[in-house]
C-alpha cells in the first residue's frame, strides 16, 4: 500500500507470537501524524506487545510495520543512520519504571538518550536542566532513581524520553499504579499535547480519562483488533466494552442504605 | 588446639574475603597483576558473545550474585552457611561472564560494605571469581559430559563443581596467607601480615571449607541446577552444548523420579574421612611441630623445603618449647603403640584433630546463633521454630544491607569536611592512606594513621560510636580471634606468661597480632569514611579517573542500582515464605526451598536484564559506552588531593 508522508505507522496484517503463544493476530492499523491514540484492552490483550513492535524492540512474526513508508526490519535497524533517526523520533515509556530507569542518578537518566545519540555535551547539560525544570523535578537531579516514589519515577521516565522532543511517543500504562494526585498530573501533561504535532500512542485501561488523553481509541481483545472509534462513541458501546472486559457489571453501593448487585453502567463511567 | 580450631572456624566463616592488612603490598600487587589478564580476556570474550547485552546482563547478574551471597543455607548440625554463588554463575552463564559478575559483586562488597579489603581485592577476585569460576566450570563440564539437561548426573556434576570451586579458592587463600610470615617479617622475625605459616593456614582454612563452608556452595549449586531442570531447563543449555536435544529429553524424562541429594550428613562424613588425608598431603601437621623437630636434621630439612628454603633456627624457639608444654597430644607422636604403621597412626591422629575442630564448630555455631538470635528477637519477629531461622537470618542480612545503604545516603548529604571533597580526591586520598596502612612497618605510625582516620571522622561529623559499632568491634571480634593464637604460636622472646595455664605470650607474637589488628581496623575505618561521605554514584563515576573503562563503570553502576530491586524481591519472597511455612521441614527440603528461591530470583534477574536491554536500545544504545563526565578539577580539589597524598606518603616513608 502506498504510504503518504502523514502516516507515521502503517501496520499490515501484523501477527506476533512468543515462542508458541500467539499474542497478536493479523492487526491492521494506520496512525497519522498528530493523532492521539489510546490502545485499549484487558490485561494480556496484546497492548504492550503492539507498543513494543511499534518501538522496534521486537519484530512481527508475520506482516509488516512501516514507519513513514520505510519498513522496520532488524536489518534496517542495523543501519546506524536509520537506527539513530528512528530512536530520535520515536520514544517509548515502559510500564515498569524500574526497567526504564537504569542509570545511577536522575540527571544521568535524562542525559542517557542524548548521549547515545551523540549530542554535544554542553548542549546535553543545558537541555537536561531545561527538561528537569519543565517537569518540575530539578530538585531530584542527583537522586538515584530507585529511591524515588512511584509518581516521581514515572515523571523521570517521561522526562528521560521527552528530552529528545520526539515526534512519536509510545506510552505503556502511564497512569497505572499512581496515586490520584500523581495520576492527575500525568493526565494534565498528556492532555496538554492535544492539537500539537506530537503523535501519542497510549496503552491504557483507564476509561475515566480517555476523552482527555485520546482522540481515537483502538480496542484489542486477545490479540485481535476489534474496534477503532472516537472515545465518546466507544464509551457508549457498552456491549463492546463488556465483551472485551473493559467493563464489568459488579455489585456496588448507590446510597448508604441500599445495596443491590445490578449490572448497569454509570454516567461517570460513560 | 582449641585456639587453632577457633581460628579455623573464623577463617572458614568470614575470611573467604581477605581483609586489608592480611597480605603484603607485593602479594596484593602480584595478585592484581595475575587477575588483570583474566579480567581483560573475560571482558573481551563477554563482549563478543553478548554484544550490546553485555552491560545489562553482566550488571544484573552481578547484582544477583551479590544478593545470593547474603542467603543463608541450613547445614547439618544446626549450622548455616553462605555460598559465594560462583558455581551457579559459571554453570548458567559460563566462566567468562561469571568471572566478571563475581568480580563486580566482590568490588561492590569491598567498596561499600567492607567485606574484603581494597588492597586485597585482586587476591579475592583471583581466588573466588577467577579460579573459582574456571575450576567450577571445568569440573562441571568434566563430570556432566554429554548427559541430558535434566539428568541427575548434571546435579551431581554441579554439586562437585560448586564444592571443588570453593575449596580451590579457599586453598589459594590459605596459600596466600601462609606465604606471608615466610616472606614478610621484620629483622627479628615478627610477621608483618598474616602470622601463620602454610602448615597452620592450610589446615585451618581447609578444614572449615572441606566440611562446612564447602557444603553450602555444594548444596546451593546442586539445588539451583535441580530447580532449573524442572522450571527452566533452557537456562542450563548454554554450558551444555553437547547435551541431547530438548525433544528427545522430554520424551524420555516424562515421569522418572530424580534421586535427590538427600542428606548432607553423608557428604559431611565423607569430608570427615577425606580431610585428614588432605592434611596428610600437605606434609607436616598444622602447628603441631614438636620442639624436638627443630633439632632433628631430617625434619629441619622438611620444614626448610616446605618453607621455601627458609632455614629454620637450629634450636627450637623458646616460645615453641613452652608451647609444647601447653598441650599434650592425646596420642603422642601420632603413632599409638598398637598401630605400627606410621601413616595409619598419623591418619588416626589427624582424624581426631579434625573431629575436635568440627565439634568445636558445631558448638561455636550454636553459641553464636544463640547470641545472634537474642539480638534478632528485638528487631524481627522471634521464631519459635529453630528450623526456620535461616529464613530470618537471610531476611536480616538483606535488611541490614538496605539499612546500611540508606544510612550512608543520609550521611553523604550532611555537611562535613570529607563530604565537601570531590569524589575523585577522596578516592585517591583515602586509597593512598589505605595503601600506607598496608605498607608501614612500625606500629606507632600505624597508630598515627588511625588517629588521622578518627580526626577525619570527627571533621566529617561521623560519630565515633558509629565507627565503633560498624567497624571497631566487629573487626576486633573477628580479626582478634584470628590474631590471638599468634600471641602464643609465633616463636620468639617470651613477653609474659599467662598465670595458671602458663601459656607463653611472645614478643613477636604480640607485635604481629598488633599489626594484623591495627591494619585491619585502620583500613576498614578509612573505607567506611569513604562510603559514608561519598554518594555511591559519584564514587563509582570517580573510578573513571583511575583508568577503569567506562563499560566497567557503567556495569558497576547498573549492578549497584539493581541490587536494591533484587534485595526487595528477595525480601518479599522471604516474607511470603515466612507467612506460609507452618510445620517443620526436613533439612533437605529446606535447602530445596532456598535453592528454589534463588532459582526464581535468577529467572527474574535474566528477565529483567532482557527488559533493561530493550529499554537501553529504545533510547539509542548500540553498545557504545558514553558517559557524561566532568573532568575538571578545581584548585581546591588539587589542594586537598595533594594534602592527602602528602600525609599518606609521609606516613609510608616514616613507617618504613
Amino acid at each position: 500500500m502506498e504510504s503518504n508522508s502523514e502516516t507515521v505507522f502503517d501496520l499490515q496484517n501484523v501477527s506476533y507470537s512468543y515462542e508458541n503463544v500467539a499474542a497478536l493476530h493479523h492487526v491492521c492499523l494506520q496512525i497519522r501524524r498528530g493523532e492521539r491514540v489510546a490502545l485499549l484492552g484487558a490485561n494480556g490483550s496484546g497492548k504492550s506487545t503492539l507498543i513494543r513492535l511499534m518501538a522496534a524492540l521486537s519484530f512481527p512474526t508475520q506482516g509488516k510495520i512501516s514507519f513513514f513508508g520505510t519498513e522496520i526490519t532488524p536489518s534496517q535497524l542495523e543501519n546506524p543512520d536509520f537506527f539513530y533517526s528512528f530512536r530520535r523520533r520515536v520514544s517509548i515509556v515502559f510500564q515498569n519504571p524500574e526497567i526504564q530507569l537504569f542509570n545511577p542518578s536522575v540527571f544521568d537518566e535524562v542525559a542517557f538518550a542524548p548521549l547515545q545519540l551523540g549530542w554535544p555535551k554542553s548542549q546535553i547539560r543545558d537541555r537536561v536542566l531545561e527538561i528537569l525544570s519543565a517537569m518540575g523535578i530539578e530538585s531530584l537531579r542527583d537522586r538515584p532513581p530507585h529511591r524515588l516514589s512511584g509518581g516521581e519515577q514515572k515523571r523521570v521516565a517521561l522526562a528521560s524520553v521527552l528530552v529528545l522532543d520526539p515526534e512519536v511517543l509510545l506510552l505503556d500504562e502511564p497512569t497505572a499504579g499512581l496515586d490520584p494526585s500523581s495520576a492527575a498530573q500525568m493526565v494534565a501533561l498528556l492532555s496538554s499535547w492535544k492539537g500539537s504535532s506530537k503523535t501519542v500512542i497510549i496503552a491504557t485501561h483507564d476509561l475515566d480519562v480517555l476523552e482527555e488523553i485520546a482522540d481515537r481509541c483502538c480496542v484489542l481483545d486477545s490479540g485481535h483488533f476489534v474496534a477503532d472509534e472516537k472515545p465518546l462513541s466507544l464509551l457508549h458501546n457498552i456491549d463492546l466494552m463488556r465483551r472485551t472486559s473493559l467493563l464489568r457489571p459488579h455489585p456496588h453501593w448507590h446510597d448508604k442504605d441500599y445495596f443491590v448487585p445490578h449490572p448497569h453502567i454509570h454516567e461517570r463511567e460513560m | 588446639m582449641v585456639l587453632l580450631s577457633i581460628t579455623g572456624w573464623v577463617l572458614a566463616r568470614f575470611v573467604m574475603h581477605i581483609p586489608d592488612g592480611y597480605l603484603s603490598p607485593s602479594t596484593c600487587a602480584a595478585l592484581y597483576a595475575a587477575a588483570t589478564p583474566f579480567w581483560y580476556a573475560a571482558l573481551k570474550r563477554t563482549r563478543r558473545i553478548l554484544n550490546t547485552r553485555t552491560v545489562p546482563l553482566v550488571g544484573l547478574f552481578a547484582s544477583f550474585c551479590f544478593v545470593i551471597m547474603l542467603f543463608n543455607l541450613p547445614l547439618p548440625g544446626g549450622t548455616t552457611g553462605h555460598a559465594v554463588g560462583v558455581g551457579i554463575a559459571s554453570i548458567v552463564l559460563g566462566p567468562w561472564v561469571s568471572i566478571l559478575a563475581i568480580s563486580i559483586a566482590l568490588l561492590i562488597q569491598a567498596l561499600f560494605f567492607g567485606d574484603g579489603g581494597i588492597t586485597t581485592f585482586g587476591a579475592n577476585c583471583f581466588n573466588m571469581a577467577i579460579a573459582g569460576s574456571l575450576v567450577g566450570y571445568a569440573v562441571y563440564r568434566l563430570f556432566a559430559r554429554r548427559a541430558e539437561i535434566t539428568s541427575a548426573r548434571r546435579v551431581l556434576a554441579a554439586a562437585i563443581a560448586g564444592y571443588s570451586a570453593i575449596n580451590f579458592a579457599a586453598f589459594l587463600a590459605a596459600v596466600e596467607f601462609g606465604m606471608q610470615p615466610l616472606l614478610f617479617h621484620t629483622s627479628d622475625g615478627t610477621p608483618l601480615y598474616a602470622p601463620y605459616p602454610l602448615n597452620i593456614s592450610i589446615p585451618a582454612m581447609m578444614i572449615g571449607h572441606l566440611t562446612f563452608a564447602g557444603l553450602a556452595e555444594l548444596a546451593i549449586t546442586a539445588g539451583v541446577v535441580r530447580y532449573l531442570q524442572r522450571a527452566d531447563p533452557d537456562l542450563l543449555r548454554l554450558t551444555a552444548p553437547d547435551a541431547p536435544d530438548r525433544e528427545e529429553t522430554r520424551a524420555r524424562d516424562s515421569a522418572r523420579p530424580r534421586p535427590a541429594l538427600r542428606s548432607l550428613w553423608t557428604l559431611l562424613a565423607l569430608a570427615l574421612i577425606l580431610t585428614p588425608l588432605g592434611i596428610l598431603a600437605v606434609g607436616s601437621a598444622w602447628g603441631e611441630w614438636s620442639a624436638n623437630d627443630f633439632s632433628d636434621a631430617a625434619v629441619r630439612n622438611q620444614i626448610a623445603t616446605a618453607s621455601g628454603n627458609h632455614v629454620p633456627p637450629a634450636h627450637a624457639p623458646d616460645g615453641l618449647k613452652h608451647l609444647s608444654l601447653l598441650w599434650r597430644p592425646p596420642v603422642p607422636d601420632y603413632a599409638p603403640a598398637f598401630i605400627k604403621n606410621p601413616y595409619f597412626g598419623y591418619f588416626v591422629s589427624a582424624s581426631i584433630g579434625v573431629g575436635v575442630i568440627i565439634l568445636f564448630t558445631l558448638l561455636a555455631t550454636r553459641l553464636f546463633s544463640a547470641f545472634l538470635n537474642s539480638r534478632v528477637k528485638t528487631s524481627i519477629r522471634p521464631s519459635r521454630r529453630r528450623s526456620h531461622r535461616y529464613i530470618e537470618r537471610t531476611a536480616e542480612s538483606l535488611l541490614r544491607v538496605l539499612q546500611k545503604t540508606l544510612f550512608a545516603e543520609e550521611t553523604t548529604r550532611s555537611p562535613g569536611l570529607l563530604q565537601s571533597c570531590d569524589a575523585r580526591v577522596k578516592l585517591a586520598g583515602i586509597g593512598a592512606l589505605i595503601l600506607s596502612v598496608v605498607f608501614v612497618h612500625r606500629i606507632l605510625i600505624l597508630a598515627a594513621i588511625f588517629g588521622i582516620a578518627i580526626l577525619l571522622a570527627a571533621f566529617s561529623r561521623i560519630s565515633l560510636l558509629l565507627l565503633a559499632r560498624r567497624i571497631w568491634i566487629p573487626v576486633l571480634a573477628f580479626t582478634g580471634v584470628i590474631a590471638v593464637p599468634a600471641l602464643f604460636l609465633v616463636p620468639g622472646k617470651i613477653l609474659y606468661q599467662i598465670p595458671l595455664v602458663r601459656w607463653p605470650v611472645t614478643l613477636p607474637g604480640f607485635e604481629s597480632a598488633c599489626f594484623l589488628m591495627g591494619r585491619a581496623e585502620t583500613a576498614s575505618s578509612l573505607g567506611l569514611l569513604l562510603v559514608l561521605t561519598t554518594p555511591w554514584n559519584r564514587l563509582l563515576r570517580a573510578l573513571r579517573f583511575f583508568g577503569v573503562s567506562p563499560r566497567v563503570v557503567m556495569i558497576l553502576e547498573m549492578t549497584y542500582r539493581y541490587i536494591f530491586l533484587l534485595l526487595n524481591t528477595a525480601l518479599e519472597m522471604m516474607e511470603s515464605r515466612r507467612a506460609r511455612l507452618v510445620g517443620d521441614l526436613e533439612p533437605s527440603a529446606e535447602r530445596g526451598l532456598v535453592a528454589a528461591m534463588i532459582g526464581v530470583l535468577l529467572d527474574k534477574t535474566l528477565q529483567l536484564s532482557n527488559d533493561v536491554h530493550l529499554a537501553m536500545q529504545a533510547r539509542g544504545f548500540r553498545g557504545n559506552i558514553r558517559l557524561l563526565e566532568d573532568l575538571r578539577m578545581r584548585k581546591i580539589d588539587w589542594l586537598q588531593l595533594s594534602a592527602m597524598l602528602t600525609i599518606a606518603w609521609t606516613a609510608t616513608w616514616w613507617g618504613r
